[in-house]
């Protein structure tokens, strides 16, 4: 007799040995002829630039987290949608306390510049190869 | 849940809402003032007094043990809130005049922000009797120190205590997680009375609550630094700026403790009689394997101690045999034990932070902490030297002051539960203990002072926080009545 576990068990053997064979399958099957071109790096048909292993700029990490806080929110916010109503006040205030701490969260980011993308420094054009001031006037 | 209810509720937290509230305030106000600091602390203070009234005022109105779905409210619970609030105020003074807080002193608003948050996360540990809340808030105090002790992040040792104190939190956290979610699928619920019921009423599958319950230690054990989960404190006691590691060692292993107590004598008790002798169920046997971890932390943490030059880790490895006997206290399972442990901790948090703060004031001084650095020292700067005399003396257990009683009562309750063997090897350990808190007080005093010697020099406003740590000690050393009363009235409100 199979417990409820058991049942989940038999679908993980079996999603395993699905894939499993499938791959044995085709390599048994299936021509191998790799040329250089086949065995490149896919990038949409462009011919590859680099190494893939790049550092990314930090800030998009923060961008993920301000993403994430609000994807949070997205999440609690439905469920509490839809039943504030059957606790009265304290359910809508429960609610307005998350969002406000919420959006202090936001401020706190804003303020702190994190917001900003790094900007550019303004570089002043320099000429370097100026006649002098002084050899004109000896010209003239 | 009805309203009447949630508005019960709402009075039961009044600690926790004040906490919440002081850490929102510091936020806004340092996103105000952006530049200006100095408000801060102030903010920080008048948030652990209004914490303050708001708990000792339902220690006054709170006669029995009020149980509201996941929170208890019972003046153990508030106990161990009155000891974190004080230390909180101590660890915001010694913030005042630390050197390397004042190095960055930009980021002082995250600083006290995250402060707060610890607190709030101790808070609803001390109070929580449901394994998810207790979870909980045992990641939120968690996270909020894995950034405190990585607070001067400049200085590689602070980032390094940082990501130790992480890798080893996730993975105890994350046992205790899943001992608690095998504990579920045994039982059925999460709520401690709950599952005390079935533990109870049916034996259960013997190998897998004992399976459950030492993952759950691990989670209790990393807080605490009970040995084998020991091995992130002195790293992260020597990296994270010396306010941190005072308010690490004593507020949060406090916490620590209560999540223990409250798990093992709600969770696991069988019988509870008259005379404060407990009974543990007994499908897991919790005191076989508290002696032997208590045993083992206190022998690990005192025979390390001899070797360590770092003052700052010398003191990690005294805090951890520190929770070994305190886990003594803890295991003998009768009332005695526990007002020993509440006792205990009132006395190691004054000698403690007494201790931290004198090395931060010496540290801010000669840059180091190492042991070499204090040869002499107790001639050029005698009041410091005096003071650091006191507390290393009491925490050996020395007579004339608090430590001595702490552990008196210890030893008592461990005799009175006919554990002599025990007793004796905490005894031995006591006299290993002595050996390196001496060890200072030679470089201190039996080294004369030469040319180099640095002369530390406290201002007022450290004198007088820093006799407020000292004196209760010598004081509380022979008169201890007020002390031992609170505790006992304390316990006499567990919620069982």
């Amino acid at each position: 007799m199979l417990t409820e576990f058991g049942k989940i068990f038999i679908f993980i053997l079996v999603a395993i040995l699905f894939v499993l064979i499938a791959f044995v399958m085709a390599k048994l099957v299936r021509p191998s002829r790799p040329t250089y071109e086949k065995s490149t790096i896919y990038e949409c048909g462009e011919e590859p630039i680099g190494s893939p292993w790049v550092q990314f700029n930090i800030r998009f990490y923060v961008v993920a987290l301000i993403f994430l806080i609000f994807d949070v929110e997205i999440v609690l916010l439905f469920p509490w949608a839809l039943s504030y109503q059957d606790y009265g006040f304290y359910g809508f205030a429960v609610g307005i306390i998350f969002l406000v701490v919420l959006g202090i969260g936001m401020a706190y980011e804003w303020r702190k510049g994190d917001l900003e993308w790094a900007r550019p420094k303004i570089q002043v054009p320099v000429l370097n190869n100026l006649i002098k001031r002084s050899e004109v006037k000896s010209e003239s | 849940m009805d309203m009447t209810n949630l508005s019960e509720l709402v009075g039961l937290l009044t600690p926790e809402i004040s906490v919440s509230l002081f850490l929102v305030a510091i936020v806004i106000f340092d996103l105000i003032f952006n530049k200006d600091k100095k408000i801060l602390p102030f903010i920080a203070l008048a948030g652990v007094a209004v914490t303050l009234f708001f708990v000792v005022s339902q220690y006054g109105e709170i006669a029995e043990p009020i149980k509201s779905g996941m929170i208890t409210v019972d003046k153990f619970g508030l106990y161990f809130k009155v000891l974190i609030l004080i230390s909180t105020v101590f660890v915001i003074f010694f913030t005042l005049s630390s050197d390397e807080i004042k190095a960055s002193a930009d980021r002082l608003g995250e600083y006290y922000t995250l402060m707060f948050g610890m607190m709030l996360g101790m808070f609803m540990l001390v109070t929580a009797t449901d394994l998810i809340l207790i979870y909980l808030s045992l990641e939120l105090l968690s996270l909020s120190s894995y950034v405190l002790a990585g607070f001067t992040k400049l200085r590689s040792r602070s980032s390094e205590a940082a990501l130790k104190y992480i890798l080893y939190g996730a993975v105890s956290s994350g046992l205790m997680l899943f001992g608690i979610s095998l504990i579920y699928g045994l039982t059925g619920s999460t709520n401690l009375y709950a599952i005390n019921d079935y533990l109870l009423s049916s034996n259960g599958n013997v190998v897998i609550l004992a399976l459950a319950s030492v993952m759950i230690f691990a989670g209790i054990g990393y807080k605490i630094s009970a040995a084998p989960f020991h091995f992130w404190t002195p790293d992260v006691y020597e990296g994270a700026p010396i306010t941190i590691t005072a308010y690490l060692s004593v507020a949060s292993k406090a916490a620590g403790f209560a999540m223990l107590v409250r798990i093992l004598y709600i969770g696991y008790v069988s019988v509870s009689d008259a005379t404060g002798h407990w009974t543990v169920i007994e499908a897991f046997d919790w005191q076989m394997l508290l002696i032997v971890i208590s045993i083992f932390t206190m022998t690990l943490g005192n025979f390390t101690a001899l070797w360590q030059d770092n003052l700052k880790r010398m003191l990690a490895y005294s805090s951890i045999a520190h929770a070994g006997y305190l886990l003594l206290g803890v295991l003998v399972l009768s009332n005695q034990g526990l007002i020993a442990v509440l006792i205990y901790f009132f006395f190691y948090m004054l000698m403690n932070l007494g201790a931290f703060y004198i090395v931060m004031l010496i540290a801010n001084k000669t840059g180091s902490e190492n042991i070499n650095e204090y040869d002499g020292l107790g001639y050029t700067s005698p009041f410091l030297g005096v003071a650091l005399t006191i507390c290393l003396i009491s925490l050996t257990g020395l007579p004339p002051t608090a430590g001595f009683i702490g552990k008196l009562y210890i030893f008592i309750a461990l005799v009175d539960a006919k554990m002599i063997a025990v007793a004796v090897i905490a005894l031995l350990n006591s006299v290993v203990s002595l050996y390196y808190y001496v060890r200072v007080l030679k470089h201190m005093f039996l080294t004369k002072a030469t040319e180099t010697t640095p002369v530390v020099k406290a201002s007022s406003f450290e004198k007088i926080v820093l006799l407020a740590l000292v004196i209760p000690i010598l004081v509380f050393g022979v008169y201890f009545e007020p002390i031992i009363n609170f505790a006992k009235n304390s316990l006499a409100g567990f919620g069982l």
